[in-house]
């Protein structure tokens, strides 16, 4: 497998890309998204893979000066085993051959001799030129010509395109062309300029339903970004203790209660980065006279926690009441069924029973004062979040 | 909704200027004030800033050319397709940014957000005014290299982009096209993207405009200069 240098991504893939794969990063006008081919070139390298990298638009010194740049000092093109074709190659190919079926073939003996010379692995091109020169179908046999007398080395093709068509032309190239693994890089422009966000559009080798997920860049990296995550349940279930020990950074907003403990009045908010996701996560208050909160609160959620006190059975009507509400908008949640560390506590069975799920909706026993407990809450709610089928 | 002020009695007497959201579109020939006429209609007034998209010139000309306009350079940001080519390890700031070449439209594009993105922030510059949205004057300071580069139907796709963005953010394009260079196809493609079209021609060394697609505003050829940064109509 060759990891695309994004680990959120990786994980949901399984692991990274097969090798011999077809790879489109297609890029939307205008989004920050050159860096995921940048990263996945620099996993190839770092895994010791031969590449051969094509940018008609840019000169190698260029490319090196940007990709620096934008990755840090641990992409270094400069010693790894990594070829170029550059401007200037396409400028001396536009001067030796006239017409456009000449310069294809210029086009595909250069890939070939130097993918032969240098084994190369992997294929890292900028398409845009190459599409707009001789069209989908050609310019794809002229990157694809460089798999013919390879004697069985599997070569892996990961393309950056600008594409100004959208879908019409990324369906063309999962269904004319066989791309295994296609990534749309998108932005949306309101209501700040600039908000990124990934769609994983088809995995050939992966069952994953189309799943966006926004992503931010941070030191040098793509961190996929999950905005809002709602924890919820009934009033004194542990809420505030869950956000808390979760996040990285946390705040509560609570005052004293009338049974003497305190009690959120407006909102558990927490920070954390888990597992190379930026996650922020919103604690409602538990009483039902929060309740005309909890619509904002969901409207952009992209999962909920439900934590339930496993020892107090009375309090599951309630919890059953909150699940209808995610459960209306199609929310992905998990349940977090909380104080198993103390006597009296309810079997999982009971509590599925008394909250009507199923056994396909997670559900945990733990104290969430225990760290690793919530931890592996959150990491079921991810995977319920980059899997879901809505 | 702000009102961009064009510097042009004609058109600001009776429509109080460009209304946000408006692209406009520069026809001129070889050898006019097309340019300044561009850049006098991008020069930001207190409060606005202007991104000049450069596919004909470096960031310092085109800077040099906004401060003889009398435009405060701390507003105003260059989009260079020129430096890089000689000099490959040039570094972005917030104000100037710099792409491979003007075939290079992903990077034009995440060059023009970033830019945007640095502004919306308030990152841009000191004593930023705090309107929200920040005005934005926005100039391609030549469609016809673009075109040099990149095909008709590649550049109109890249272009209707960067207009609707424009449209989106409240601000106004301004867009240089050679008139002389084209055919007829490509300039009423490109118009399609544009609220309001300026032609200019030149006669016995005396540059006239005349101007489309602004309601009450006369549509006779009339004749002008450009004096630091400041259209005046003849009489």
């Amino acid at each position: 497998m060759i990891s695309t240098g994004v680990n959120g991504l990786d994980e949901m893939l399984g692991s990274g890309i097969p090798q011999g794969s077809r790879v489109l990063y297609s890029l939307e006008p205008g989004v920050n998204g050159q860096l995921f081919m940048i990263s996945t070139l620099s996993c190839a390298l770092a895994r010791g893979h031969s590449c051969l990298v094509i940018f008609p638009n840019t000169t190698v010194e260029a490319y090196r000066n940007d990709a620096a740049r934008m990755y840090g000092a641990r992409l270094d093109l400069a010693s790894g085993p990594v070829t170029f074709m550059d401007a200037i190659d396409r400028e001396r190919i536009d001067k030796s051959a006239r017409s456009a079926e000449a310069r294809a073939s210029e086009w595909k003996a250069r890939i070939q001799k130097l993918c032969r010379d240098h084994q190369v692995t992997v294929i890292f091109a900028y398409f845009d030129l190459l599409y707009e020169e001789f069209g989908l179908e050609t310019a794809m046999e002229i990157l694809e010509s460089a798999r013919e007398g390879t004697e069985g080395r599997k070569i892996t093709l990961v393309i950056e395109h600008l594409n100004l068509e959208g879908t019409p032309l990324i369906e063309r190239f999962i269904r004319d062309l066989s791309f295994d693994f296609v990534l749309a890089i998108r932005s949306s422009f309101r209501p700040f300029p600039q908000f990124n966000y990934f769609t994983l559009v088809h995995a050939s080798w992966a069952q994953i339903p189309v799943r966006s997920l926004p992503f931010i860049i941070a030191e040098g990296r793509i961190i996929p970004y999950i905005p809002r995550i709602v924890v919820t349940g009934p009033a004194g279930s542990g809420k505030s203790t869950f956000v808390m020990n979760a996040a990285d950074e946390g705040h509560s907003i609570d005052r004293g209660g009338t049974d003497g403990d305190s009690t959120t009045v407006v909102l558990d908010f927490g920070w954390l980065r888990w597992k190379d996701f930026d996650i922020t996560m919103y604690g409602t208050p538990g009483h039902t006279r929060f309740d005309p909160l909890m619509p904002p609160y969901l409207r952009y959620a992209m999962g909920v926690i439900i934590v339930v006190d496993a020892t107090k059975p009375d309090q599951l009507t309630r919890a059953r009441h909150l699940i209808d509400m995610i459960v209306k908008r199609r929310i992905p949640y998990v349940v977090a069924a909380n104080k198993n560390d103390l006597p009296g506590v309810m079997s999982v069975g009971e509590i599925r029973n008394h909250l009507g799920i199923g056994e396909d909706i997670p559900l945990f026993p733990i104290s969430a004062t225990r760290k690793a407990d919530v931890n592996f809450v959150i990491e079921s709610l991810v995977d319920s979040i980059t899997q879901f089928t809505y | 909704m702000y009102t961009y002020k064009s510097g042009i009695a004609q058109i600001d007497e009776v429509s109080g200027g460009f209304d946000a959201a408006t692209n406009i579109l520069i026809l001129a020939p070889p050898m006019s004030l097309g340019d300044q006429l561009a850049y006098a209609l991008t020069k930001p007034l207190p409060g606005e800033y202007a991104i000049v998209l450069s596919t004909n010139e470096r960031a310092a000309e085109v800077v040099d050319a906004f401060k003889l306009a009398g435009a405060d350079k701390r507003f105003t940001g260059v989009i260079d397709a020129i430096t890089k080519s000689s000099t490959p390890t040039i570094v972005d700031t917030p104000r100037l940014m710099f792409v491979s070449s003007p075939t290079d439209l992903t990077g034009i594009g995440i060059k023009f957000s970033n830019m945007i993105e640095t502004i919306f922030e308030g990152e841009f510059s000191d004593g930023e005014a705090g309107l929200f949205p920040p005005p934005i004057r926005f100039c391609v300071n030549s469609i016809s290299t673009l075109l040099m580069y990149r095909r008709l139907e590649v550049l109109y796709q890249f272009l209707h982009v960067l207009t609707a963005k424009l449209k989106k953010i409240e601000g106004v394009g301004v867009y240089l096209l050679n008139s002389e260079s084209f055919d007829e196809k490509t300039l009423s493609l490109i118009k399609q993207l544009m609220t309001c079209v300026i032609e200019i021609k030149v006669e016995q060394n005396i540059n006239f405009l005349r101007i489309r697609g602004i309601t009450g505003v006369n549509g006779d050829w009339m004749k002008f200069q450009v004096t630091r940064g400041q259209v005046v109509i003849l009489p």
